[in-house]
């Protein structure tokens, strides 16, 4: 603040002082949405200028395939965190879901033949599993941390069950198919990604319960007064959330053409890392699917820097903490009368 | 005057003593060798790193917070007792008290001065205590050299058939009991986890509250991994792998809330010692291990299902 | 004015045995504005949660177009054509203006279950257009000023209770011109007089009575919970307004004034142009050893973020805090305590009480650092304590080691008084130290601060009512708009009556 319009502001009233700090907020606020956006550029603007390739249809396409997993996941996540929430069942919800579709299809160790309804089933105990945390996390006002993290660990235990200690390989024909098919070079699976994460995007735009869930993030008691019925919200986004982990765990065990619990290993820090990069917040209420999709780009790129940096994948984790915490103390509302506990 | 109904919330205080009864009797009567002096004597043995884990954990429960790393810690812990205990012998353990006071500080201050979530931070932490078990370790466990052996097998061997880890272990368990009890900063951690705001309008150290029992729980975790070192005779960087859930399901089975507030040291104790009796009963008579983790999940959400407070006033639940 | 559009008959509200809302008889014509006065605390608030759905009566009646009205939420209440503007915005930040218009509405526009925003935004263009603001709607809320987001959110519960009442509709505003300028301020009541003229009735609460004077039609008066005058506007003028809002004064002896001490000359705490930029500037008081200062003022006007100053809870933008001559700086109520300031909060249950915690903790919880022995802390000492100040304070409850939770409103109290004694402070404030107290435990509460004062304490009290803040203090000073706006000498039965006071808060 230089000193002219120090000045200013002490002379005026209270009431006048008050209206020009909230404006001041906002315009703050508008820098930090655009944070991301500038970050991104500068990271694309570096990259082409020191990879000669960078910008090559190889490269593009890489990029995208790299994204696809982590893409798939933010969609339900997104929404977690929109709401100031965690799921940190998601892991264990991937690996079920990989280690169960490779199990109901053409594999190595059973003579199940379920071809496409495996991938249904698989996926709707993934919603299932998701409603089972929204249930008692809302009804049970159990804390979505802890109830995740029980409910994650229960599925990891019940992935390894499915196939008791060796990993199935997959056999199904239509699995390969997908796994090697591409089109104009992109694979099937990044186009499911994006497909899945369009739909996404769709839900989060253009429907009330979207909107809801936003509202809930910014304001529960407001939302509330408005007739929205926050508790049914709050399962539904869970349901999503379990059913998107459950896709990315069937397209991942695709991928691998393996099915076993390590799927989900690892794969939810990143996508939190790349959702807060995009400026979603984790006290809720702010992001969206165009900053989480930028949110995963930056990320993708960022893990691709470190990769030719020759950092190991556990200093990589190290990194992705230390991010995260940055961007949420940047991002956390200190006036806000939540409690931190 | 109300009358007192026996209802879900008074079941939870009874929980953990009509659990731990109930396992004890059941897996004896399914198999007698449960109570015998021999598996009785392991599963002291066995329970000991985790009372420690559990009851530093349970301070930062108290305070309404979470660990999510104290399990890697023990791990990254683990393994620097186990590759030092050559260098520096004993002295290991009063150096990893200091090392955990110096890991659960940094957890504390990230959660208290950039005020973020402690599962949040947690989550990022844990990264970091599996990447110094692994950097120390990248290829899986490391033995203690066989001539350093005889310094370290005291702990695991036993005065009066009672193994001395476990003394250990009920020595550290009366420290923080008194440090639960009769200390300001102890009370000033339940008070937090009852309500920060009153708290700390109160004029408390809300802040140091919360350190103190990210503090207590890291040199608590900290001293975990060094008996773990002892016990297992090597570094092992997957040794907390698994940990971390157990820890959370004993406290919550002690009946300790986990919004905060309510609980003691003591109910972790007995919560550990009925969930490692179920795990090494059903163990003993042949059920697959992989169920392991299955169990203990649907203890910890039961558990804290009977804790919470679901009638409770219009508090958001995040 | 034409035919009566929503009446109430001798409605009241109790939170336990608590009367806040007593009698009130109100009757709202098509096209008038009522206006709303009286203290913090009067019952204006309540009666409006009690009309917009918020909360139910606790007897009397209600009727909307002559038919029993039964309100059981905000949104029950919009459907039927009540709808109320709250104090504190309710707008979802995040969301663009259309969809906060629309929010819990969205069927109307959805098809598939996909909203189409286009249409959305078109009629919620024509909502804006009913209070005459130019806006995209397609524009996030965060990013619009205060002024326009208080219009939108007008025009949000016009469009709900227009679309089921239209003409007879009844539209709360609650404090609405609070962050409004002069301008703004005529704007806004361009747009009553509209909603006026469609034949809604409108009821308008504002704390200044120059806008009251100028916009409404009839005015009710409100004091502790009852309803005290009702005059045409054209009848009313400032003072009458004054002298209905005070009532009569409590007699001396019921705050124990015999009891008051003369404060010393010696300045425990100095306030030096103390700014908090947005809420309140140059604020410089003394504050004497054995003295009560009553700060006066009503909500918003600064007098309470003072003292959320004063115990750490907030940062000063500028100025100093003196305690015995020497500047103190604290970033948290610890630091305060240490430096001697510890108060009594306002909200008992969420910001006094440590709920779960046994009495005789939440006795010493400001002093255990005292309650050692050997270096541990001793139950004795602690349990002593708490029976000292059970004795003392007349706590009514089974012992030490009950939970606070369990005990009335009055006793709870009495533990935290018990608290901030014990603490050993020298200043302490006290923030509404007796709201949601019985007669019985207020005068024991008036009985504890006397003896405060006599133990040589320097206390500030910010009082449940004007009658209470006069009664107590030995000097007061008045806040209005963040600023001081007087001061008076307390002295026993010299005291300033209430009308004069009023006048500088209004």
């Amino acid at each position: 603040m230089n000193n002219k319009r120090r000045d200013l502001i002490k002379k005026m009233t209270v009431s006048q002082q008050f209206v020009t700090q909230a404006e001041d907020n906002a315009k703050m606020d508008k820098v930090r949405r655009y944070a991301p956006l500038i970050l991104l550029v500068i990271m694309t603007a570096i990259g082409g200028i020191s990879q000669k390739n960078f910008f090559s249809w190889a490269n593009i396409v890489n990029i995208m395939f790299q994204m696809s997993i982590p893409l798939v996941i933010s969609v339900g996540l997104s929404f977690v965190l929109l709401l100031g929430s965690i799921d940190l069942s998601i892991e264990g919800n991937m690996g079920f879901a990989g280690s169960l579709v490779a199990f109901l299809v053409v594999n190595n160790s059973n003579s199940n033949n379920f071809g496409i309804f495996g991938v249904l089933i698989a996926i709707l105990i993934g919603l299932a599993v998701g409603t089972v945390v929204g249930f008692l996390h809302t009804k049970g006002r159990i804390a979505s941390f802890i109830v995740s993290y029980a409910v994650g660990c229960i599925m990891t235990g019940a992935a390894v069950l499915i196939y008791r200690g060796t990993p199935i390989q997959v056999k199904d024909p239509m699995f390969i198919a997908i796994s090697q098919g591409r089109l104009f070079g992109i694979p099937y699976i990044t186009l499911i990604s994006f497909a899945v994460f369009i739909i996404g995007a769709i839900i989060m735009n253009y429907t009330a319960f979207g909107r809801a869930v936003f509202a809930i993030g910014d304001n529960e008691a407001a939302a509330a007064s408005t007739g929205i019925n926050i508790t049914r919200t709050k399962i539904k986004v869970y349901a999503l959330c379990g059913c998107t982990a459950a896709i990315a765990g069937v397209l991942q065990c695709m991928r691998l053409k393996l099915g076993q619990s390590n799927l989900g290993l690892n794969q939810m820090f990143p996508v939190v890392t790349a959702i807060v990069l995009g400026g979603g917040s984790v006290s809720g209420g702010k992001g969206g699917s165009l900053q989480t999709f930028v949110g995963v780009l930056i990320y993708t790129e960022l893990a691709n820097w470190l990769t030719l940096m020759g950092v190991d994948t556990n200093l990589k984790k190290v990194i992705q903490g230390i991010i995260i915490i940055i961007a949420v103390t940047l991002t956390v509302e200190h006036n806000r009368k939540t409690v931190v506990k | 005057m109300k009358q007192k109904k026996f209802s879900l919330s008074n079941l939870s205080q009874y929980m953990v003593v009509i659990s731990i009864v109930l396992v004890f009797l059941v897996f004896t009567i399914l198999n007698p060798t449960f109570i015998s002096a021999y598996s009785l004597q392991n599963l002291l043995v066995e329970v000991s790193p985790l009372i420690l884990l559990a009851g530093g954990l349970s301070f930062i429960i108290f305070t309404g917070g979470i660990d999510l790393g104290s399990g890697a810690m023990v791990s990254a812990t683990c393994v620097i007792s186990g590759l030092y205990v050559s260098r520096f012998g004993n002295w290991i353990i009063p150096i990893m008290v200091v090392i955990g006071v110096l890991l659960g500080m940094l957890n504390g201050v990230i959660v208290t001065k950039l005020k973020i979530p402690s599962f949040i931070v947690t989550l990022c932490t844990q990264n970091l205590w599996a990447f110094i078990a692994l950097y120390f370790c990248p290829n899986g466990s490391v033995a203690v050299g066989m001539e350093y052996r005889k310094e370290i097998t005291w702990m695991t061997s036993k005065i009066a058939g009672i193994p001395i880890i476990f003394l250990f272990a009920v020595v550290v368990v009366i420290l923080l009991y008194i440090f639960q009890q009769y200390t300001p900063s102890g009370r000033a951690i339940f008070a937090v986890g009852a309500n920060i705001r009153s708290t700390r309008l109160a004029g408390v150290d809300t802040d140091k509250a919360q350190i103190m029992a990210f503090v207590v729980s890291g040199a608590c975790s900290s001293l975990a991994g060094a008996l773990y070192a002892y016990k297992q005779k090597s570094a092992v960087p997957t040794i907390g792998d698994a940990l971390t859930l157990s820890a959370i399901a004993s406290i919550a089975l002690g009946g300790t809330s986990m919004a905060g507030g309510r609980g003691s040291v003591l109910r972790t104790t007995i919560g550990v010692i009925t969930i490692t009796a179920i795990t090494s009963g059903l163990n003993m008579m042949g059920v697959d291990p992989l169920w392991k983790d299955i169990i203990i999940g649907v203890i910890l959400i039961v558990a804290v299902y009977l804790n919470s407070d679901t009638k409770g006033r219009d508090i958001i639940v995040k | 004015m034409g035919e009566v559009l929503f009446e109430t008959k001798g409605v009241g509200k109790t939170y336990g045995s608590n009367t806040v809302l007593h009698d009130i008889d109100m009757k709202i014509h098509s096209g008038e504005v009522i206006g709303l006065i009286g203290e913090n605390g009067a019952g204006k608030s309540t009666l409006m949660k009690l009309i917009s759905g918020v909360e139910t009566p606790s007897m009397g009646e209600m009727f909307y177009m002559g038919k029993p009205y039964v309100a059981t939420s905000i949104i029950n209440a919009n459907k039927q054509g009540i709808g109320m503007v709250f104090q504190e915005q309710s707008l979802v930040a995040n969301l663009t203006v259309a969809q906060n218009i629309y929010l819990g509405r969205e069927k109307k526009y959805s098809k598939a279950g996909l909203v189409n925003w286009a249409e959305m935004n078109k009629d919620a263009k024509k909502a804006l257009e009913r209070v005459d603001i130019k806006l995209e709607p397609g524009k996030k809320v965060r990013d619009i000023d205060m002024a326009t987001r208080e219009m939108v959110e007008i025009a949000k519960v016009l469009d709900v209770v227009t679309e089921a009442a239209e003409g007879h509709a009844i539209i709360l505003l609650d404090e609405p011109t609070t962050v409004l300028s002069d301008d703004e301020i005529q704007e806004m009541y361009v747009q009553i007089r509209k909603m006026k003229a469609a034949g809604n009735g409108i009821v308008f609460i504002s704390h200044h009575l120059d806008e009251i004077l100028a916009i409404t039609d009839t005015i009710y008066v409100f004091k502790d919970g009852e309803e005290t005058a009702v005059f045409p506007t054209a009848e009313a003028n400032i003072d009458v307004l004054y002298e209905k809002m005070v009532g009569r004064a409590t007699t001396g002896e019921f705050y124990v004034e015999a009891q008051q001490s003369v404060p010393s000359d010696k300045v425990v705490l100095e306030v030096d142009d103390l700014s908090l930029f947005g809420v309140f500037n140059h604020i410089s008081f003394k504050l004497h050893e054995g003295e009560v200062l009553g700060l006066a003022g009503l909500d918003g006007s600064g007098a309470e973020d003072v003292c959320n100053c004063l115990v750490g809870q907030v940062a000063p933008t500028e100025g100093r805090i003196l305690i015995e001559g020497k500047e103190v700086r604290f970033g948290n109520s610890y630091q305060a305590r240490k430096a001697g300031i510890l108060s009594v909060p306002k909200d008992r249950r969420d910001e006094g009480m440590v709920s779960i915690l046994s009495i005789e903790d939440n006795i010493t919880i400001s002093s255990w650092e005292h309650m050692k022995s050997k270096g541990l802390l001793s139950g004795k000492k602690i349990r002593q304590t708490a029976l000292k100040w059970i004795k003392e304070a007349g706590i009514k409850c089974t012992g030490p080691k009950e939970r606070i939770s369990q005990l009335s409103g009055g006793n709870a109290q009495k533990v935290i008084f018990a608290r901030v004694l014990e603490s050993g402070c020298k200043v302490l404030i006290l923030n509404h130290p007796t709201r949601g107290v019985d007669v019985g435990a207020k005068q024991e509460i008036y009985r504890l601060v006397r003896e405060m004062t006599a133990a040589g304490h320097a206390i500030i009290v910010i009082g449940d009512t004007l009658d209470e803040c006069l009664g107590l203090s030995s000097n007061v000073i008045v806040f209005r708009d963040g600023l001081i706006s007087g001061s008076f000498d307390c002295p026993v039965d010299f005291k300033p009556s209430q009308q004069e006071v009023v006048h500088f808060m209004m």
